[in-house]
């Protein structure tokens, strides 16, 4: 190696960046090597470096092996120092050298370098390279600064030199460390200008996809821009023919329909006042929908549009008997409202709530007394609603807003006076949207739906006409205040005999045509009734009955397609085979009963049922305990019958030194059923009674009734059902508070004849009905 | 009378250019270069064709032990400097002469010496 040519320099490694010859590159130095170097060049008459790229930026000292081969020698010609641990250079490159071996590695490294010039290379294939770069060059400078011609030589220098070119090319670029080291270790001049052309046109490329990102961002807003135009000019167009335009003739008819309209006068003015805001508006405006559904709503509403009543008392009789069996109160009730209607016809519409559980007919029942008055039926479930606003709508500024579900069913009805049923009400939602209950009072309060405003609509509606029917399964959940605007009338469950006749009448013959079937072509005798609805359906209703006779008619119409055409005659034995084993087994009326067991009637939203309380004595024990899932009242009332007890234990021949020493369980099965209320009072105090007295209660005797601490016994509810029960479970006697004597005109003639009834004042009288041997046992003490 | 045409822009341009004062003398040009510090022998006057190259390497000879750079302004390491002359070489003569850092380069115009002459 020559080593003339050969010289030792202080090495100066420099990230994220190469410097290339010609070039002045600003460099700021912190790192201690870098600092020793730069003044290790000073102290120099020449003030020559190399300056190397690091392989990777990320190494704080970098060593041989993460520096590139090939450096740029540098001469520095400024330099400062900001700060005391830093030095600022501005240092110009020279020529691309090699690094050979290094001299030194501390304090800075020290490296012997050569020179590496290219060889003489002058073909036509670099004049060629030098062109195409230019041209590459101009266009870049073209895209970068659209509209401002910038010469090229203001920014790159002069461009005689190839190799000068592609360096402040280089420099004037952000390239990655990589491919500028790639550059500046080129072997030819050529190789260098290929590698200067790929880089420079893969930039122009990008610089031409940002222009037309953004020209498309521009085209596409003078695209709107253009069509508004055409649309102003088109409109233009038409006004000069004599045309109308869509819009235009839409607004036209709307005015026409407003006009022959039959609306109030603060109706006429506020569509008015909407109908020429809708003109104002542009045809492309989203605000026009809004305006127009809103209008078409406006006109559609019967403002004053209602049907005439048939005020016939006769003929209403007949519909709801038609369409009814039995519900004989409740339909004397309508017949009433009717009556009134007809001498009042400015009377208020009643607000019924009809109570029943499911599939006892409350929405039929709405049909038909729609059929009767002769009134339009609209209908809506209220179940699960939860939403306030999806009674009485959104407001308008909403997007997407309706009316609520209550103008929305007066528009379908298309009448102001429907019979509008709003079915459970008692499963009405409510969370942080709002109370739809609370809404509901307003809607249903004839003082002040006179004036129902929605939120939509927002102008007074009269709702006043309006029929208001309301179904609920239980009462419990209806809040107070809505409970207060209606009036209550109860659907009790039907007992198997009405249940047998409703077939007859109605579940039979609609299930024979829903089902293809000729009247007659299947026989269902009473007793194969008797089976369905004892041993296949638990129901206060007649849901689960019609299904049953539905899957029956269905096996008959299958032989029928089959080709046996003839009559069949159902029996119990067909029963197994079509609708399986019994579902149910009647809880039978226990044989005998031990002291301390007596049988109470419960209602539930499914009819009546019979329960035994259980009382045990625990001796030693002390207090009261309660089990089976007992509600507040109804441990109360446990204790009101023990006090009862303890306090008359005297008069009743018991030993109170019982009550002292012993602890007393009373549990009531089923314990997985939460059970509530007064009216197992008289049962629980009967078990208390039979077992300190050690005497059983007669286990063909079940009771109901609210005892008090003086020991009279209360009316209570749902008394048909509990008789009902009662005479399932296959008990003979009931014993009822003298009070509910009334409610027995619900029962039917046969239960009444079947049953003995035994009414009561007192506790006492329960208890001689219910343990004979007690006051016997007393009578033989006397 | 031909103008004196300001630097040809050195090719390749890693070399500091001194700066440069032009006369015109009675009977010709003066040139003064700015080279302070720069020795006799680091620098090189040429002229080739019809120009004329002023040269050479400034060394920084002016430092002593344990003195420590805290800012540098001053240009070291090579410049060069290339004027196009305004007469033909064979009818000029060129002097070179040293004051206190500065070098002035003297072009006689035979010519323009004979216009004088006459006067």
């Amino acid at each position: 190696m020559n080593e003339q040519q050969t010289q030792s320099l202080p090495v100066l490694p420099i990230r994220n960046s190469v410097l290339f010859p010609y070039m002045l590159i600003p460099l700021s130095a912190s790192r201690g090597p870098s600092v020793a170097a730069i003044e290790a060049a000073l102290t120099t008459e020449e003030k020559e470096l190399v300056v190397v790229a690091q392989r990777n930026a990320g190494v704080e000292n970098p060593k041989q092996d993460d520096l590139y081969t090939i450096g740029t020698k540098a001469v520095i010609r400024k330099m400062a120092r900001p700060r005391p641990e830093t030095v600022e250079i501005i240092v110009q490159g020279i020529e691309r050298v090699v690094l050979i071996r290094a001299e030194q590695n501390d304090p800075y490294l020290r490296y012997r370098v050569r020179p590496l010039p290219f060889p003489e290379d002058r073909g036509p294939e670099v004049e060629a390279l030098q062109r195409a770069i230019i041209d590459l060059a101009q266009q870049a400078l073209s895209l970068a600064s659209p509209g401002m011609p910038v010469d090229l030589s203001q920014v790159l220098g002069p461009t005689g030199d190839p190799l000068r070119l592609v360096y402040a090319l280089g420099s004037v670029l952000t390239l990655e460390v990589e491919k500028e080291q790639s550059v500046l270790a080129a072997d030819t001049v050529v190789d260098a200008l290929r590698l200067m052309h790929g880089y420079l046109s893969y930039e122009v490329k990008v610089l031409q996809l940002r222009r037309e990102i953004a020209t498309q961002a521009q085209t596409e807003m003078s695209k709107e821009q253009r069509e508004y135009l055409l649309r102003q000019q088109l409109q233009a167009i038409r006004q000069q023919l004599g045309e109308k335009d869509a819009d235009q003739a839409e607004v036209e008819l709307l005015r026409e329909r407003l006009e022959k309209a039959d609306l109030p006068e603060h109706v006429q003015k506020e569509a008015e006042r909407e109908l020429q805001r809708l003109e104002r508006l542009p045809a492309v405006s989203p605000e026009r929908h809004v305006s127009r559904t809103y209008l078409e709503l406006v006109l559609e509403l019967p403002w004053n549009k209602g049907t005439e009543d048939i005020m016939d008392i006769q003929r209403a009789r007949e519909i709801l008997d038609q369409d009814h069996f039995d519900l004989e109160d409740v339909k004397e009730r309508i017949l009433e409202h009717l009556a009134v209607l007809k001498l009042n016809p400015a009377a208020k519409a009643p607000i019924l709530c009809f109570v029943g559980p499911p599939g006892v007919g409350k929405t039929s029942l709405g049909q038909s007394i729609a059929r009767a008055l002769n009134r339009e039926f609209q209908r809506m479930s209220l179940g699960g609603l939860h939403d306030e606003s999806e009674l009485r709508g959104h407001r308008r500024t909403y997007i997407g807003a309706l009316p609520g579900r209550i103008i929305q069913a007066i528009r379908r009805a298309g009448v102001n006076n429907p019979v509008l049923m709003l079915d459970e009400v008692d499963k009405l939602g409510r969370d942080f949207r709002g109370d739809p209950a609370a809404a509901l009072l307003e809607i249903l309060d004839p003082e002040q739906n006179r004036d129902f405003r929605d939120n939509y609509l927002d102008l007074p509606f009269d709702l006043s006409h309006v029929f208001f029917i309301t179904t609920a399964n239980s009462l419990d959940p209806i809040p107070r205040p809505l409970l207060d605007r209606m009036e209550v009338l109860r659907l009790s469950g039907y007992s198997e005999e009405e249940k047998i006749e409703i077939a007859r009448r109605y579940l039979i013959p609609r299930q024979t045509e829903e089902n293809g079937l000729r009247p007659n072509q299947l026989v269902l005798p009473d007793e194969v009734l008797r089976k369905i609805i004892s041993g296949y359906t638990r129901e206060a209703g007649v849901r689960q009955l019609e299904r049953a006779i539905g899957r029956v008619m269905r096996r008959v119409v299958l032989h029928a397609v089959e080709g046996e055409g003839k009559e069949i005659t159902a029996t119990e034995e067909m029963l197994a085979d079509i609708l399986g084993p019994e579902s149910f087994f009647q809880e039978k009326a226990r044989r005998e009963l031990p002291a301390g067991v007596a049988a109470g009637l419960a209602w539930t939203e499914t009819g009546g049922e019979v329960l035994y309380v259980e009382a045990s004595l625990l001796p030693d024990g002390s207090g009261l305990t309660l089990t089976g899932q007992l509600g507040d009242v109804m441990k109360e009332s446990a204790k009101a019958a023990q006090s009862y007890i303890w306090s008359h234990a005297l008069d009743l021949g018991i030993d109170p030194a019982g009550f002292k020493n012993n602890g007393i369980h009373i549990h009531v099965p089923a314990g997985a059923i939460p059970k509530d209320g007064p009216s197992a009072g008289i049962a629980m105090a009967t078990a208390l009674a039979s077992l300190y007295c050690g005497e059983p209660a007669r286990s063909d005797t079940a009771m109901t009734g609210e005892i008090t601490l003086t020991g009279l016994v209360l009316p209570v509810g749902g008394v048909k059902e509990k008789v009902l029960a009662a005479r399932r479970a296959g008990i003979k006697r009931v014993i009822l508070p003298r009070a509910n004597q009334k409610d027995l005109r619900e029962l039917p003639e046969v239960v009444r004849k079947e049953l003995e009834i035994i009414l009561v004042d007192r506790i006492e009288d329960v208890l001689g009905a219910a343990i004979p041997p007690l006051f016997q046992k007393l009578a033989v003490a006397k | 009378m031909p103008i004196f045409v300001f630097d040809k822009q050195t090719i390749s341009e890693t070399e500091w250019q001194p700066r440069a004062d032009v006369y015109s003398t009675p009977t010709g040009w003066a040139l003064k270069f700015d080279l302070a510090g720069v020795r006799p022998e680091d620098v090189k006057v040429e002229v080739q064709d019809m120009f004329l190259r002023v040269s050479g390497v400034r060394r920084d000879w002016i430092i002593e032990r344990g003195w420590r750079h805290q800012s540098m302004e001053i240009a070291y390491s090579r410049f060069e400097r290339v004027f196009q002359l305004p007469c033909d070489p064979t009818t000029c003569r060129v002097s070179i002469e040293r004051q206190e850092g500065m070098l002035v380069v003297r072009i006689d115009d035979e010519r323009k010496r004979k216009e004088l002459d006459y006067e």
